[in-house]
């Protein structure tokens, strides 16, 4: 291979890799977002029971949201992430959530303990089965949540 | 195509000589562009003008061909209504893939063409090449750093958030404290006295349908004019 036709193939790998460097993004731009709120309704299997240790929060994704596992000596509850503020995701400390944005805090059973956010976290329903953890809708009838619970976005 | 009827056209040696092959020859060949795309092969730039300080046009235009991509796809997200206006906004920036990355480069690339056209008429300014015969050249300039600048006004209403709804209402306040026809221009501008729905609509008129037309006709003029006097001399 010569100089000169090396050079001509790193220019051309380098153009298409630029070509679909734009190409991809506007491509994945233009397909409509995934409507979340359809997916909401479902039942997802979370895993083995033996897969959420006693004493501490196990994180989860239920419907592309991010959720924890809590596990209080056999009684299973599952707290969204999302910071009733201004939808943030809480980060967990031990058994309680603290929230990087604005500083809320939540103890271990979702109530507030720290502002600014005024309103729990909402949980998921959710109930054992077969030694599985079953995870249902979110449960938003407790106060007037956000709508981004639901995905709704527009 | 050689069964017409007509007499075969002649050809000089260098003409056929020049004939391209390939797709793109069979277009030039048929338009006759060999003579016009040779006169822009071999426009020589002359040395002092080999300088970055003669690059911030350009750049500023290659930002407004970004800002035109970028702005045609957030117009397929983007709803020009108080209701939906905001939501869509946040849409575009928190749930649609990539769309945080088509917004903030039309967002920046917006700030950065603002600063461009402001560098470039200071370059022009400074290196006299406003002066006689490029006084036209220097005009159609100015009202290309008002129609961006016109951009950006119209542009930062449309997320209609606080900070977009306040801006419009001193920007407009101030349109309206100009004598006689202020009050004209501020209810033009606003479709109203309050700002409202009417000015949504009419900033996202003027941002996506009446400014881009008219920054189009300006920009074709600017560059023809540029061809036709050559860039300017040294200082």
């Amino acid at each position: 291979m010569t100089r000169s036709s090396f050079l001509k193939w790193l220019i051309g790998i380098f153009g298409v890799a630029a070509v679909a460097g734009v190409v991809y993004p506007v491509l994945r731009f233009l397909k409509p977002p995934a409507a979340v709120s359809s997916a909401i309704g479902q039942v997802v299997n979370a895993g083995a029971l033996g897969s959420f240790p006693a004493g501490r929060l196990t994180l989860l994704t239920v419907h592309d949201q991010p959720a924890a596992v809590q596990n209080l000596n056999g009684k299973y509850a599952v707290y969204s992430l999302i910071c009733t503020h201004l939808g943030c995701v809480t980060g967990i400390s031990g058994d309680s959530f603290t929230c990087p944005c604005h500083g809320s805090e939540f103890s271990p059973t979702g109530a507030v303990t720290h502002g600014p956010a005024t309103l729990p976290l909402p949980t998921y329903h959710s109930q054992v089965q077969n030694g599985s953890l079953l995870v249902g809708p979110i449960d938003l009838s407790h106060a007037a949540y956000p709508t981004w619970y639901k995905g709704e976005f527009t | 195509m050689s069964a017409s009827a007509g007499p075969v056209p002649q050809q000089t040696p260098s003409e056929a000589k020049r004939r391209k092959p390939g797709l793109v020859g069979w277009v030039v060949n048929r338009l006759g562009m060999d003579d016009l795309m040779e006169d822009q092969y071999n426009r020589v730039v002359p040395f002092h003008a080999t300088n970055y300080i003669y690059c911030f046009g350009g750049i500023a235009l290659v930002l407004f061909v970004i800002l035109a991509a970028t702005g045609i796809m957030l117009a397929v997200y983007y709803q020009p209504t108080p209701d939906t206006a905001y939501q869509s906004v946040l849409n575009i920036s928190t749930h649609v893939q990539f769309g945080w990355w088509i917004r903030s480069i039309h967002r920046w690339s917006a700030g950065g063409m603002v600063l461009l056209v402001f560098v470039h008429m200071l370059r022009v300014f400074f290196t006299g090449a406003y002066k006689k015969p490029r006084e036209l050249n220097w005009l159609t300039g100015v009202a290309l750093l008002l129609i961006t600048m016109g951009f950006g006004f119209t542009g930062y209403l449309l997320p209609w958030d606080q900070k977009a709804y306040w801006a419009t209402k001193v920007g407009t306040d101030i349109a309206g404290s100009v004598p006689i026809f202020g009050h004209f221009l501020l209810v033009s501008l606003r479709g109203g006295e309050q700002i409202s729905a009417a000015t949504l609509g009419r900033f996202f008129d003027l941002h996506v349908l009446v400014l881009p037309a008219i920054i189009i006709i300006l920009l074709l003029g600017h560059f023809f004019m540029i061809r036709r006097h050559g860039i300017s001399g040294r200082l």
